[in-house]
C-alpha cells in the first residue's frame, strides 16, 4: 500500500479530500454566491417585471373601458342634445307660424273692420250730404212754403228712407 | 502502469503531485468560469457564456429538488450539488484534451521516485491527467460525501438509526457498498477511457505507414467525451441522494 504506484495511496486520499474541500469553499464563497444572489435578483427582476406588466395590462383594460363608456355616454348626450335641440326648435317653429297667422288675422280683422267703419262713416256722410242736397233742392223747388220746422221733419224723414234703402 | 511524481514516498502520507495539482487546476477553471459569468451577466440580455452557467444551474436546481426530502436540504445540497457537477465535468474532461507523459532514464532519483519505481513504469511520468482517473481520489471524494450524509444523518440519531436498522444486514451493507461504488464507478470510467486512449495512441502504425487507429480514437474520444459528462451528473445526483436519504428534516409547511 505504502508503495509507490500503488493503487490505493492514504496520502493522495486525504490531501484530495481536502484539497477539494478549500476549492469547494474557495468556489462557494466567491464564485456561488454572487452567482446565486444575481440569479435570485434576477429572477426577482422577471417576476416584478412580469407582475407589473400584468397590472398595467389590467390597469390600460380599465381606462380603455372607462374610455369606452365616457364616450357612449357623451354620444348619448349628444344626441339628447340634439333631440331636444330639434323638438325646440319644431315647436318655435310651430309658435312663430301660429303667431304669425295670429297676427294675420288680427290685421285682417282690424283691416276688415277699418273698411267696414270707413265705408259707414262713407256711406253716413254721403248719406248726409244727399240728404242736405234733396232737402236743398226741395226747398229751392217749393221755395217759400217750407217753415223751418217742416224743413227739419223733411230732412230727418230723407235720411231714413235712405238709411234704409242704403242697409 | 505510469507513474506520477510522488510526495513523501515510502510513508503513509505519500501523496500523488499531479492530483492536488490538478483539483486546483480544474477549481480554477471552474472559479474563472463562473466570475465570468457573474462579471458578464446582463439582466436584459442574457447570451453565451451567462446561458450556459444558467443551464447548469438550474439543472443542478432541479437535480436537487428531485431527490431532496425538504427545504433545508435542499438549501445544504444546492451549492455542493452544482459546484460538483461542473467540477466533474471539467476534471473529467481534462485527461481526454491532454495528457503529458515525460519519459525518463530509469536510473534517476527524480521527484520522489527511485530506479525500481522508474522501471516499473518503464520510465514513463505522467504530469498531467484527470484528477478522477486516480482511484484515490475518486473514492475520497465518495467518502467525503458519505461523511457528510452522515452528518447530516446524525442531527436526528434515533431516525438514523431507524435507518440504518431497517433491512438487516442489507442496510449496514449499504454504507459500505454505496461509497465504494460511488467512487469506484466515476474511477473506473475516466481510468478506463483514459487508458484506451494512450494505448490506441502508443499503438504502432501498421506497415510503419498506415494510422490504422485513427478512426479508433476519434471514435473512443467521443465516447469517452460522452462517458465524462454522464460520470460528471451520475456522481452528483448519487450524491444529492446518499445526502437526501440520510436528510432526515421534514419540512415545516407539510
Amino acid at each position: 500500500m505504502f508503495q509507490v504506484g500503488g493503487i490505493f495511496q492514504v496520502g493522495t486520499f486525504i490531501f484530495s479530500v481536502i484539497s477539494f474541500l478549500i476549492v469547494f469553499f474557495i468556489i462557494q464563497r466567491f464564485a456561488f454566491k454572487p452567482l446565486a444572489r444575481m440569479l435570485e435578483q434576477r429572477r426577482i427582476h422577471i417576476e416584478t417585471q412580469i407582475s407589473e406588466a400584468e397590472k398595467n395590462r389590467e390597469e390600460a383594460e380599465r381606462l380603455l373601458a372607462e374610455q369606452q363608456r365616457l364616450l357612449e355616454e357623451a354620444r348619448k348626450e349628444a344626441r339628447n342634445l340634439l333631440d331636444q335641440a330639434r323638438i325646440r326648435a319644431d315647436e318655435q317653429a310651430r309658435e312663430i307660424v301660429q303667431k304669425a297667422e295670429e297676427e294675420a288675422a288680427r290685421i285682417l280683422e282690424e283691416s276688415r273692420q277699418a273698411i267696414v267703419r270707413e265705408r259707414d262713416e262713407a256711406l253716413a256722410a254721403v248719406t248726409k250730404r244727399v240728404a242736405e242736397l234733396s232737402v236743398e233742392l226741395t226747398t229751392k223747388l217749393l221755395r217759400d212754403h217750407v217753415t223751418a220746422e217742416l224743413h227739419n221733419d223733411l230732412v230727418v224723414e230723407a235720411e231714413n228712407k235712405l238709411g234704409e234703402l242704403v242697409c | 502502469m505510469p507513474v506520477f511524481p510522488t510526495l513523501f514516498p515510502g510513508t503513509i502520507w505519500q501523496t500523488n503531485v499531479v492530483v492536488i495539482a490538478t483539483i486546483f487546476l480544474t477549481g480554477l477553471i471552474v472559479f474563472v468560469l463562473l466570475r465570468l459569468a457573474v462579471a458578464r451577466m446582463d439582466m436584459r440580455h442574457p447570451r453565451g457564456l451567462q446561458n450556459l452557467v444558467e443551464w447548469a444551474f438550474d439543472f443542478s436546481e432541479s437535480m436537487a429538488k428531485d431527490v431532496m426530502p425538504s427545504d433545508d436540504s435542499r438549501r445544504f445540497v444546492r451549492p455542493l450539488a452544482f459546484i460538483m457537477l461542473l467540477f466533474l465535468f471539467v476534471a473529467n474532461w481534462l485527461g481526454l484534451i491532454m495528457t503529458i507523459t515525460v519519459h525518463f532514464d530509469p536510473h534517476l532519483h527524480i521527484w520522489g521516485l527511485g530506479p525500481s519505481d522508474l522501471q516499473n513504469a518503464k520510465g514513463d511520468v505522467e504530469l498531467f491527467d484527470s484528477p478522477t482517473s486516480n482511484m484515490s481520489m475518486a473514492l475520497g471524494l465518495a467518502i467525503m460525501v458519505w461523511l457528510i450524509s452522515h452528518a447530516r444523518g446524525l442531527r436526528h440519531p434515533i431516525k438514523w438509526f431507524r435507518h440504518l436498522l431497517r433491512h438487516p444486514p442489507f442496510g449496514l451493507l449499504e454504507e459500505i457498498t454505496n461509497p465504494l461504488t460511488h467512487g469506484m464507478r466515476l474511477f473506473g470510467n475516466i481510468f478506463a477511457g483514459e487508458i484506451l486512449l494512450g494505448l490506441l495512441l502508443r499503438a504502432p502504425f501498421a506497415f510503419h505507414f498506415i494510422p490504422w487507429q485513427l478512426p479508433f480514437i476519434i471514435v473512443w474520444l467521443l465516447y469517452s467525451g460522452f462517458v465524462a459528462t454522464i460520470q460528471a451528473y451520475v456522481f452528483s445526483i448519487l450524491m444529492c441522494l446518499y445526502i437526501g436519504m440520510k436528510s432526515f428534516e421534514v419540512d415545516s409547511q407539510h
